[in-house]
């Protein structure tokens, strides 16, 4: 078989196409995506506290032995969420992701410089929030939050300031709350 | 007909090609990482826009594929090594020291999972060492060693897992809060030394 340079070069080039395909695909299809593991663990807008990675319970890839989850997936087709959280620690981590992955906000407990914190998170259509649901919102504590799409997922992550804070962690995490803004509803303390 | 027939293998051999060198390519920078979206220091491999809202393609692709979620690198730093300082696998087969001088940073930790992304399982439930809980000397400085058989310290057992990795996770690093700051955290990143192998 005569090699042709002309076919070889075609070859590479269509190489290159099925290389950037696979690659920006891979978040979609990813088998393993955190989004998919998640969505069987709870409903959207309900938070819920991932139990303590072991060798026989590991949630997602690689979690941190001595770090404990808290993860709620958000939906905001009809309307903006609220996660509400004390911050007992300043090691406290709050993350945002879309549905793929993507780390779009996060913001530490250290950056917070407060006791407690109320973050709503809506969609660039539902930013502006009407003034029933805006008179519901404690707007000293709270932060606005845009999240590219409507699907989404926010991990509250608490490193242990040590094994014998374990309880106490877990604890304070089942204290967090994250759902629906509805009017009418009370004002989370 | 026949005269067809080579180019039909023409054919064949050049999209079997085209799809091995796309899909291997691909593979590789998203699952080992290359320059344009990994750091090396030893034996520590860091993917430097891990968790940004601009990060490129191939880092997105290898954290979606693993199923991790990770935060900004402005909070958090994720080391991984999969070799000692000599460039050897790790195994449970052999004993190892990750020595280092205290990290600058809020909280770090150092666990051991196998190649699967898996704690390992031991009777003493031991899977990390954190700057909160881990034993130092009088200077600050740390030792971990990573073996099958109990040892004295700060002991993280490695039994059973025949290849294994570390992840060191740092938090609040202090040292990067600028854009080049990765570079100089690198420089107190623990070694991993080999003791002895079985």
């Amino acid at each position: 078989m005569k090699i042709s340079w002309y076919a070889v070069t075609l070859a590479l080039l269509v190489a290159g196409i099925i290389h950037i395909i696979a690659v920006l695909g891979i978040p979609q299809i990813a088998p393993r995506n955190a989004w998919t593991r998640l969505t069987t663990l709870a409903d959207v807008n309900t938070l819920v506290v991932l139990p303590q990675p072991s060798p026989a319970q590991l949630i997602l890839h690689m979690m941190a032995p001595d770090m404990r989850y808290a993860i709620c997936r958000f939906d905001l087709t009809r309307g903006p969420v609220r996660i509400s959280t004390r911050i007992p620690d300043e090691l406290w981590t709050i993350a945002f992701y879309d549905s793929s992955g993507t780390n779009f906000y996060t913001i530490s407990g250290g950056d917070i410089k407060r006791e407690k914190i109320e973050i709503i998170v809506s969609t660039q259509s539902n930013a502006l929030l009407d003034d029933e649901t805006s008179a519901l919102i404690d707007s000293e504590d709270s932060l606005v939050v845009n999240s590219p799409n409507d699907l989404g997922l926010v991990m509250i992550r608490a490193p242990l300031a040590g094994s014998s804070y374990a309880d106490r962690t877990e604890r304070a995490l089942h204290r967090a709350s994250c759902g629906r803004i509805l009017p009418g509803a009370q004002v989370a303390r | 007909m026949f005269r067809t027939m080579p180019k039909i293998v023409q054919l064949t051999a050049y999209s079997g090609l085209a799809v091995v060198v796309g899909l291997s390519s691909a593979w590789y920078m998203v699952d080992r990482g290359s320059r344009l979206t990994t750091a090396r220091s030893g034996p520590w491999s860091v993917w430097y826009r891990a968790g940004n809202p601009d990060a490129d393609p191939y880092t997105r692709a290898h954290f979606a594929r693993q199923g991790r979620l990770p935060v900004t690198t402005t909070s958090a730093l994720y080391y991984t090594a999969n070799r000692d300082d000599e460039g050897d696998r790790l195994t449970s087969e052999c004993d190892y020291s990750i020595e280092g001088k205290p990290l600058d940073a809020a909280w770090w930790s150092i666990a051991a999972y196998r190649s699967s992304g898996r704690l390992i399982p031991n009777k003493a439930s031991r899977y990390a060492f954190s700057n909160r809980d881990v034993a130092r000397g009088a200077d600050g400085r740390f030792s971990i060693v990573l073996s099958a058989e109990p040892s004295p310290g700060n002991w993280l057992p490695t039994i059973d897992s025949d290849q294994f990795q570390i992840m060191l996770r740092i938090y609040g690093p202090r040292s990067s809060r600028d854009a080049s700051g990765e570079r100089r955290t690198d420089a107190q990143l623990p070694s991993i030394k080999r003791i002895s192998c079985s």
